[in-house]
């Protein structure tokens, strides 16, 4: 990626309007201070994208860009970006709202197993109202074991089991992990309006 | 007094040792914890990164719950169903028309003033009314702690009223200096331990954890001392990885604030359950346990 952002005024409006309305966040207030990028938890990890230059992508309209980059699927959430903000964007709503984005718009995940993990959470929690730590896992690690397969990486394979087996023996020792079924009956309600809504 | 009570999934599951504190210390506190009917999953961060309707339809049945047993206030001592919960029922009230269409389908809707509280500021209440100096009278002298708050007590992504402060928090530490204790001031007590990433993207998150365990080590601390669940099982479960790939030497046991709270009120390790986490935290508390404990001064 260049560090020069090229302005696509015919997208510039729509996209950014999408973003603001969805995240509840002002994105015209930045004036690029850049606290919050002195403040990202994981601004090792991300590159060039800080929170401050993603906001600037999504004014200028380079949707491309802003749905797929490091910063919008490492974000942990930790909202020091947005609590440090002297114009109160929360930009952790930003990189929540584009993940969300960017699945509607068909675009594979920059991180598959992120995708995976937050995907099976919600789904193990609607589905018996009560999430089951290790449904929810089984779920997981099926979802990657069968990117893995696809991607022939064998050995992710083995150091995926071998680092879930060595942490789930030592649950077990501590009876930290629970074998027992969690569920809430009320989980149709959920589920009623969740379906009226998708409608 | 009777209190709403939240566990949340992880307390039933992983981390019900926590559970099982709560309910032994609020009881001696003379506070009744009393666990909401059927309640369900709060969505945690997951439900805010994939649908923003079930991220607030989820918490926003507990609250509807919670509000029709009469009672005034709800304890959620989990940091993740905490902050969910706090932001849907202030996200909610600003947004009629959400709440109106999430309340058509519930069987208990939301409606009313209604408190939702973190643990420390019930916790804080009983140091107000003496009840916790009065029931602690122990004081686990070994122990020289940092408090660790992470993201969820403080950070929100929704204007709600933060109960302590963003960038210093003092709740825990006011807790402990009143039993007696010197908690360490240090740099990394607001930091993020990377949540879930220690699961989907555990580099990121060995990293953050490694730096947090760096700086308590420095300031010389021989414990840490959580609120919350997925902190304190992340810093825990995966010490040895993370202390090891980055050459830390030390380690030190992650205990819950009940668990300390728990000791000074004359409850004993098993009682507590402190055997249960991956570092040993028990030798902190051996010589309450030998000595039958020196009086607090």
């Amino acid at each position: 990626m260049t560090a020069a952002l090229a302005f696509k005024p015919e997208k510039a409006r729509t996209f950014a309007k999408e973003v603001m309305e969805r995240s509840g966040q002002n994105l015209v207030a930045c004036y690029q201070c850049r606290r919050c990028a002195g403040a990202c938890s994981v601004g090792e990890e991300t590159g060039y994208i800080t929170p401050d230059r993603l906001i600037r992508m999504i004014l200028t309209g380079d949707q491309e860009n802003a749905l797929n980059n490091e910063l919008v699927w490492k974000c942990v959430s930790c909202y020091t970006c947005g609590t440090r903000c002297p114009n109160e964007i929360q930009t952790g709503r930003i990189t929540e709202t584009l993940k969300k984005m960017a699945k509607e718009a068909h675009q594979a995940p920059l991180q598959p197993q992120i995708a995976h993990f937050h995907d099976a959470f919600v789904h193990s929690g609607l589905r018996w109202g009560r999430v089951n730590e290790m449904e929810f896992m089984a779920f997981y690690e099926l979802r990657n074991m069968i990117d893995h397969v696809k991607g022939k990486k064998f050995g992710a394979i083995f150091n995926e089991i071998k680092t879930q087996s060595t942490l789930a023996l030592s649950m077990m020792r501590l009876k930290r992990m629970h074998f027992g079924f969690l569920s809430a009956k009320g989980r149709q309600e959920i589920k009623r309006l969740y379906k009226k809504k998708k409608k | 007094m009777d209190i709403a009570y939240y566990p949340g999934c992880s307390l039933k599951q992983s981390s019900s040792l926590y559970d099982h504190q709560n309910r032994l210390i609020f009881e001696r506190l003379g506070i009744h914890l009393r666990e909401i009917d059927d309640w369900n999953c709060c969505g945690a961060t997951s439900a805010g990164k994939t649908d923003d309707f079930l991220a607030m339809a989820m918490p926003a049945r507990n609250l509807g719950i919670a509000m029709s047993t009469g009672l005034k206030e709800m304890v959620i001592p989990c940091s993740a169903c905490y902050s969910r919960t706090l932001v849907a029922q202030k996200y909610l009230d600003h947004h009629e028309d959400l709440k109106e269409e999430i309340n058509s389908g519930l069987a208990q809707k939301i409606k009313g003033e209604f408190k939702v509280s973190s643990i420390l500021e019930v916790l804080l209440k009983t140091l107000e009314t003496g009840t916790l100096l009065e029931k602690a009278v122990k004081k686990p002298s070994l122990l020289k702690p940092v408090c660790y708050y992470g993201c969820m007590m403080t950070r929100f992504p929704f204007d709600v009223p933060v109960p302590d402060d963003a960038e210093n928090p003092q709740g825990m530490e006011t807790l402990l200096k009143a039993i007696g204790l010197q908690p360490i001031d240090w740099n990394y007590k607001t930091n993020c331990c990377g949540a879930s990433a220690a699961v989907n993207e555990p580099e990121t998150a060995m990293n953050l954890m490694g730096k947090i365990m760096k700086d308590a080590v420095s300031m010389g601390a021989n414990c840490m001392v959580v609120t919350c669940p997925m902190c304190q099982l992340n810093l825990d479960a995966h010490q040895n990885t993370f202390c090891r790939d980055q050459g830390i030497m030390e380690r030190l046991p992650v205990l819950f604030i009940t668990e300390v709270l728990g000791m000074a009120m004359n409850f004993s390790v098993e009682d507590l359950q402190i055997d249960r986490h991956f570092v040993d935290a028990t030798g902190l508390f051996r010589e309450l346990e030998e000595t039958g404990a020196e009086k607090k001064s």
